[in-house]
Formats: structure tokens, sequence, C-alpha cells
């Protein structure tokens, strides 16, 4: 069943550029079917669980392309599939008159697949070559425009990733050398440590916590991801907000919770350089999108900020810490693709910058509303969803002790007082104020196709935030190392 | 019972202030509307009064975690603050209705005054730490609706130092809550703190420190030395009645959180005598001072009032740092009389501008015998504000003093045993020198002639507002000396509380 799910959307993106459509209605009705299809093959799995590993082939006989689906993965693979198709809507209205678009969605519903690899990844072979693939088949959504910008951006995209991809490269012959295996296994390969000494070890970590850092955009290793946001907003809001950068994440919590273990980094430099970086750069990426005007460019240092607390919490190397860095992981996942779907449609409507949104509710009032929604969430006002993972972050922390995660904690307060001014400040604005020019009542309001993805998203938001027991404790379940 | 008028008291407030924000028949005339607010208010004061004399109950609206609970409890000292808070909401209000015919804006004025009060109400009511902070944040947003009332680019500049001042405040308070609750041996208030201290996950070395940033978060919305910049600004921008509100009640929000976290979760042993009480201590004190000097040379009336209460509310916080059982009742008494009074000059303010436009104190000379009602008024409220007895001031000044004097004695800097009581008494010459020339000019000097009133009109002209105006004004005044000359009743009441907490 995972095998089919992760190969299933890769061979629909594949085919659709084969068929000639004669309708417009049925390329789309195509394109919105794959990904559903996908998504329902995904899901039930999440919900349930998928006991067992499948193997798609050998590369040599200990080192086998494989899936399964743990906790960690449920969670990753959850988020994927059931954004996916929201994005996706939201796509066929914003990408409506663009005239490569179907080539644009061949590539986009291949990406699903490919991230579903990453979420399903049964080992670190496996993982890696899916997060190669990843990098690749999301070079064309970056360059879709068509632009200088766009190549550039592309370009920097590839050679950050391609770099990273080789630290990772790296890390991952350690693990083999090593390990002899590369499955991943909660707390840790037990037996690497027999065949070599803790300190090269940790030297190995270090090089695969650097590369996965590129994709989780670590300062300085995060301008890629500003200059992406060039791309179209599907893509910025799915893969910058969700697919690509929390594969990183993810990649890193596997890394370190699942390869090296956190009984070999407690302690050490491998995992005070990553908390250190971590803080760094979740003050940073606050204050740039506090300095940054673009609302786009501002979202994506916003979002260099949050995936810096999914590794904070990751890197406590404490059950807690991991539990928040999932939960986190999940809820900026909801969050910030709501906020990027808002900001397209601002975007689509000529407003790009944050002083140009003073005044527009009346134009818009649903995206006014469910981006200072979304805001509120994100900066962390209680009870709304965003509070929970960080005061579930910030009370790991404080319950590990040790001076780096304090440390942490004063960046999430520096981070929750900057995101209240960079992203919940131009919200407030858009109510107060006069516009540029007089807009007439719901003169900008989107189609439906871009409204019910965002009307969907708030659902989820509220309910997430008043009934957040169940997910709660599945989070403390996968924390646990449970499958 | 009591749960379920606790929550009609928040929800009734949101739901006037929604129902005035999103139904055009409430607003197709202006009295429909007042009459709908005016009697919401006075159902509102109707049901507070009732939960004060009902017995104390926990509601709890939702769990964030298992450890983590939303909730609100009718306990005895959210009772005192919501019957102050609704009370001067109430009186504001019915001078708002003639006040607000001479500005714009006034649905969105009337939906925020509500809303903000349905939020204090809850913030009084909190019985957890995030409840509380919850609610703080939700004070602060819904309040920037009223100091931005005029929509002019200074309203929009005070708004945003407003905004900026209370959110980096809430934030630090916010960073205090997430060291303390991991600390504390039950998640709700409990009276005289619940710090396990056995147990601390962190130094106490580190829990002070993280405190005093906490705290001194906190007192932001307080208007305490150094995050008082924004209350000068923020306050007279807004309308009178809104001004009276924000000055006399919501500065308030900061000491309800102040005492919270001191009485009802740290517990006062673990900071008595520490660099912590020590330091807000000193800053309460530079701020009591600092607040009068700078209303001493202020000519704007509203920004003088406003300077004032700078000072005046770090009385407040200087009591509550004193730690001590007497100072704290007399922080209890100055936070009733101090919003009495403080709501009292700024309508008396606002009776002015109404009246005649004026703004500037000097402008004021001769208006008293044309105003006779206002200034009377307003010299009431400034005797109660400098302390003279019979008046209200007086004795809530006098319980601090002593408080000093009691509670210092024997802590390790004993400089503060007389500091406290010496400054207190500096600070209400200085009340007496920016609050008096005023009413003596406006009775004793003759009118000036040469001025004009923005409007073109002479000065012989200016009169007293109408009844609408003047009641609250004269209801304010008179409560000064009533509660001032009979202080008897809420002392008991303010001295049993501080037994339980100190």
């Amino acid at each position: 069943m995972l095998i089919a799910a992760v190969l299933l959307p890769m061979a629909l993106g594949a085919i659709l550029p084969l068929f000639r459509f004669r309708r417009e209605g049925a390329r789309s009705l195509y394109i919105m079917l794959s990904v559903l299809a996908t998504s329902a093959l995904m899901l039930p799995l999440v919900f349930t669980g998928a006991p067992g590993r499948e193997t798609l082939f050998q590369i040599t006989e200990t080192l086998p392309i494989a899936f399964k689906l743990d906790g960690a993965g449920r969670v990753f693979a959850g988020i994927v599939s059931m954004l996916w198709p929201l994005a996706t809507l939201y796509g066929l209205e914003y990408m409506q008159k663009d005239a490569r678009k179907y080539t644009f969605f061949a590539f986009y519903i291949i990406t699903y697949g490919v991230t579903l690899g990453i979420a399903c990844a049964s080992n670190l072979i496996t993982l890696y070559l899916f997060y190669e693939l990843l990098t690749l088949i999301t070079l064309p959504l970056i360059m879709h425009g068509g632009s200088t910008r766009n190549i550039r951006a592309g370009l920097k995209y590839l050679y950050y990733s391609i770099g990273g991809a080789a630290l990772v490269f790296i890390g991952l012959v350690y693990v083999i050398y090593y390990g002899g295996s590369t499955e991943f296994v909660y707390g840790g390969l037990g037996a690497m440590t027999m065949g070599a000494t803790a300190g090269s070890l940790r030297i190995g970590y270090m090089i695969c916590f650097l590369g996965f850092g590129v994709k989780a955009a670590i300062f300085p290793l995060h301008t890629w991801l500003i200059e992406a946001a060039v791309a179209p907003t599907p893509v910025t809001a799915l893969l910058h907000a969700v697919a690509v950068v929390k594969s990183g994440v993810f990649a890193i919590i596997r890394a370190t919770w699942f390869i090296f273990g956190p009984a070999l980094l407690r302690g050490t430099y491998a995992q005070h350089i990553p908390l250190a970086l971590a803080s760094i750069t979740i003050v940073y990426g606050c204050t740039m999108a506090l300095k940054e005007q673009n609302i786009k460019r501002s979202l994506a240092y916003s979002t260099v900020s949050n995936l810096s607390y999914c590794i904070l919490g990751a890197l406590l190397l404490t059950e807690g810490g991991l539990r928040s860095s999932l939960m986190h992981m999940v809820y900026h996942a909801v969050i910030k693709i709501t906020l990027f779907l808002c900001a397209g449609m601002y975007l689509k409507k000529g407003i790009v910058y944050s002083q140009d949104m003073r005044g527009v509710h009346r134009a818009t009032p649903e995206v006014s509303a469910i981006y200072l929604l979304g805001a509120l969430s994100l900066t962390g006002l209680p009870p709304l969803l965003g509070f929970l993972s960080k005061w579930m972050l910030a009370t790991s922390a404080i319950q590990q002790g040790s001076r780096l995660a304090l440390v942490g904690v004063a960046a999430l307060t520096i981070s929750a007082v900057l995101t209240f001014f960079y992203l919940v400040l131009p919200g407030l604005t858009t109510y107060m104020g006069k516009p540029e020019r007089a807009y007439a009542y719901r003169e900008l309001s989107p189609g439906w196709k871009a409204l019910a993805p965002l009307a969907v998203l708030s659902v989820i938001i509220l309910v997430l935030s008043f009934w957040s027991a169940p997910i709660g404790s599945f989070f403390a379940y996968a924390a646990a190392g449970g499958l | 019972m009591n749960g379920f008028l606790m929550l009609l008291a928040v929800v009734l407030p949101l739901v006037t202030g929604l129902l005035v924000a999103f139904v055009p028949q409430v607003n197709a005339e202006r009295k429909t509307r007042c009459t709908l607010v005016g009697a919401s208010l006075l159902l509102q004061c109707a049901i507070v009064v009732a939960i004060a004399f009902g017995g104390e109950s926990m509601v709890v609206l939702l769990h964030l975690n298992d450890a983590l609970p939303l909730a609100l409890r009718n306990d005895q000292m959210g009772v005192i603050f919501a019957l102050v808070m609704t009370a001067m909401w109430t009186v504001s209000v019915f001078f708002s209705f003639s006040y607000m015919s001479h500005e714009k804006n006034e649905k969105t004025y009337y939906t925020f005054y509500m809303l903000t009060l349905g939020a204090l109400t809850a913030l009084c009511f909190a019985a957890t730490l995030v409840t509380m902070y919850l609610f703080f944040e939700a004070v602060t947003l819904l309040s920037l609706a009223l100091v931005l009332h005029e929509r002019s680019k200074e309203a929009v500049a005070a708004a945003i130092k407003y905004l900026i001042y209370s959110v980096a405040g809430a934030t630090l308070g916010l960073m205090g809550i997430f060291f303390l609750v991991p600390n504390l041996t039950s998640p709700y208030f409990v009276l005289g703190g619940a710090l396990n201290l056995e147990n601390l996950t962190i130094t106490p070395d580190m829990l002070l420190v993280v405190l005093f940033l906490a705290l001194l978060g906190f007192s932001t919305k307080a208007g305490m030395f150094p995050m008082h910049g924004w209350l000068p600004t923020a306050h007279p921008v807004a309308p009178s009645p809104a001004s009276a509100v924000l000055s006399g009640v919501i500065t308030k929000a900061g000491v309800v959180c102040v005492i919270r976290t001191i009485y009802y979760a740290i517990g006062p042993d673990f900071l008595r005598g520490t660099w912590v009480q020590l330091a807000l201590l000193s800053l309460a004190t530079i701020t009591v001072f600092m607040g009068s000097m700078m209303a001493l040379y202020e000519k704007h009336l509203k920004k003088r009032l406003a300077f004032s209460s700078v000072s005046q509310v770090s009385y407040i916080l200087c009591g509550v740092y004193l730690l001590d059982r007497t100072a704290l009742a007399g922080s209890f008494l100055h936070v009733v009389f101090h919003a009495l009074i403080k709501d009292g000059l700024f309508l008396c303010a606002g009776a002015i501008i109404f009246k005649t436009g004026l703004t500037y104190v000097d402008q004021l000379k001769g208006l008293g015998r044309k105003m006779p009602i206002t200034f009377w008024c307003f010299t009431i409220c400034s005797l109660g504000l400098i302390g003279i007895p019979p008046t209200g001031g007086f004795i809530s000044k006098w319980y601090i003093a002593e408080g000093a004097i009691a509670g210092m004695t024997g802590s390790p800097v004993p400089l503060f045993t007389w500091l406290v009581p010496v400054i207190l008494l500096l600070s209400a010459l200085l009340t007496a020198g920016y609050l008096m020339p005023i009413s003596i000019h406006a009775f004793f000097s003759p009118l000036q002639e040469d001025l004009r009133l923005p409007s073109g009109a002479s000065l012989e002209t200016a009169s007293d507002p109408g009844r609408m105006m003047t009641v609250p004004l004269m209801l304010l005044a008179g409560a000064v000396l009533v509660l001032g000359t009979f202080p008897g009743l809420l002392i008991n009441i303010f001295n049993a509380l501080t037994a339980l907490l100190v």
C-alpha cells in the first residue's frame, strides 16, 4: 500500500502531459482526482497505522529501498496528504491564466509522491534518494515563471540543495560504514557505537545535520528559501512552508532520533551547536521578517524562524521536546499555508507589500479575516493552536534545563513579540485606515476554488485549537517511538 | 448558578458589542444604540453585584492539554476588580452618550467599548496564569480601537506605540508564565501562592531573573518606569470617556496581573527581601515621583492627567511590591479611589472639551464660574488625588505608607522604610502643584477675553454641559467624598482579603 501511495502520484503526474484533453475542465478534474486518489490511499494508513515494511527493490543486499510508516512518519505523511488536495484546488484557480500550467501541475503531482516517499522512508538511503529527487523535481516549479529572477532563484536552490545533499551523502557513508544498516530505529542504531568511537560518529552527525539543515533553512543556509518566494504561490505555500522545508526538519528528526540517537549526542557539541544555531535562526528569521516589506518574502523569513522552533524541540533530546517539535511541525504547516494562500490572493490583486494591505478588508472580507486568524494563531494567542506548540516547546526546554535550552526560551519570547508585529499588525491594518484606492465591496474576493481551501484550513485551525486532546496524545505517542 | 452568572458577565458585553457591530437596526438611530448599550451595562452591574454576593465557583472553559486549563473563578479579588471596572464603565458610558455625539465613528466606539469590558471582566475572573495572559492580550487588542478612534496620524502613531509596549510587556509576562507553570503545585491560582519550592526545575536565582522580567512586563500596562512611555501618548488621544476608562480602569489590568502573579502564583515569601522586590519597588517609587514631575511640566490637560496616572498607578504597584498586608490593603483602596478620581478628572476634561474645545490648562482661567459643576467636581477629585482628608486618596496613601514602614523594617535595605513614605509625600505635594492651580485659576482668575474658542464663539457663552454629563461627574465626585469619609466597609473587606494573601 505504501509503495502504491508513493508511486501512484509520480506515475499520474508523469503521464499528465501525454493526454490531450478536449476541455479545460476535464484536465483540471484529472489533476484533482489524481491528488485526491493519493490522499484517499494515504490518509487511512495515516489514521490506522500501517504495520510492516515494504521493500521496493534492493540496491545491494544490505541497502534496500523500503517503506514503513511509524509515528513520526505518520505525522509528516498526515500533514502532506491533508494539505496537498487543498493547495492543488487553490492552484487550479491561481494558475488559471498561466500558459504552461499543465507542465506545472505535472511536476506538482509528482512532488506529492516524492514527499510521501520521504515521509514513508524506512531507512536513511531511501530517505536520501527521495530527498535528492525532491530537489530535482521541484526545481522546474521554482523556475516556472521563466523570468531572470525565477531562474536565479532556481539555480540558487539547486546549488544549496545539491551542496546539502552532498554533505548528507558523506553522513550516509558514515552510517553505512559504522552502522552496517541504515534502518530507522527509535533511539538510534545501538550497533553503531561498536564499530566507531563516539567522537567520529558525532562528526558524522554534524555533517548530516548541516546537510539537512539546508532544506530546513538554518541560518546561514537559509537564503535560497527567501529567493524562492518568487515562485507561484501554490509552490511557496505548499512546498516552501510545508513539503520541502518540513522534509528538511523531518530528515533532521530522523537523523537525530532514529539514526545517531539522543544518547550519543546528549550534552556534547553535537547537541550544543545545533541548539545555538536554532536559537539564532529563530531570532534572525523574525527580525528579517519584520524588516521585509514584501508579504511573501516576509512570510518566508517567518518560515525560517518557525522551522528552527521544530529543530530546537527535536534537539532538546527529550521526549517532550520531540513531541513539541512534531506538534509545531503540524501546526505551523497548517497556519503558514493558510497565510501564504491569503498572501497569494492579495498578490493576485496587486497587493505585494504589507503597507498596501491597509484598509482592504472591505474588498476581501474573507481573506482578511482568515489572514488575521492565521496571524493570531502563529503568534500564539491562546487558545489558538500556535500557542500550545510554543507552550510545549518552552516548557520542555525549561524542564530540560540546560543553559542553551533556556536561551532558546528567550529566543521564543523575542520571536513571539516580533511575530506579532510582522504578522498581526499588517493583519490589523487591513481593518484600519484607508486603502490606496477606493475598492468596491468584495471587489478583490477570489473564486470558490481559492476560498474553499481557505475555509477548510480555517476550520482545521479552529477545530485543532479547541479540541486538541486526541492529536495531542498522538504526538506524545509518536514522540515515544510508537508506531 | 454563580458560574453561569460569571459566564454571563463575560458574554453579555461581548454580545452587546457584536450586536452594535453587526446588526444594522441597532445603529439606525443613536437612541436605540444608546439604550441597548446603557441597558446592557446596567444589567452587567446587577450581574456583577449578584456574583459578589454569591458563593465562589469555577468554570473550566477549555483544556488546552491536561495540565493547561482555561478557567474562570469568581474569587474575592476578581469580584473586587470586576465591580470597580463595571461601575466605572457604566458611569463613563452615560457620559459618552452625549459626549460622543460630536465625534465620528460612534458605532466602532461602542463596539470596542463593550468588547473591552468583556475581556476585562474575564481577566478579573481568570483562574489560571494562561487564562490571565489570554485576556490580558485581548484587552490590549480590543482597547487599541479606542486609542485609534480619531484615525488621525497622531492617533495611529499613538496606537502603534501602545501596541509595541503592550505586546512586548505581555510577552515578557508570557515568558514568566512559561517558567512558572511547571514549578507550581496547582495550575489554578492559590491564595498566598503555590510555588513548588522542593522541586524547582531551574535554580532559584534563574527564577528570580525571569520573575523580574515577567513582573516588569505586566507592569507595562500599569505604566511603570521604564515601560511607561506609551501611556502619556496613548491615553490623551482617545475620546475623553475612553481616556477615562483607559487611565482609570485599563491600567489596573496590569495591577491585576501583578497581584495574581505575586500573591496567587509565586507567593510573597519567595520574593520578600530579594533583589527583585527591591528593584521593582525602586522602579515603582521612581515612577511615582517622575510621573508627578512630568505632570507638573505638562501644559496639555489630558496629557497632564495621563502623567498623573503614571504616578498614581505606581502608588498601587508600590503597595503591591512592599509585600506587606497593610500596604496591599492600601493598594486595593487606591485601585478603587484612583479609578473613581481619574475617571472623574478625565470626564471633567471631556466636559470642558465638549463645551469649549479647550485643551490647555492655561486657557481655563475663569472658566470655573461659567462651568461650576464641572469645576467643583474637578476640584473634589483633585483633592482626592492629592490625598487631603476626608477625600478618598488620603486613606489609601496612608495605608501604603504605614505598610512601607511595617513591611520594610528588617529588610536588607532599611532605606525603603522612610524613603517610600517620603516619596509618597513629595509626590502628593507635586500633585497639589499640578492640579490645584487649575481649580484656583478657574474660580479666581478673570476670563481670558482675547481667547477665542475653536468654534469661534466667545468664552462668555460657555456653560455646564447637560445632565447626561454632569450627573456622572457628580456621582464620581460624590463617591470620592462618601467613600473617603466612610471607608470602613472597604477597609474591612480588603483587610480580610490581604490577611489571606500575605
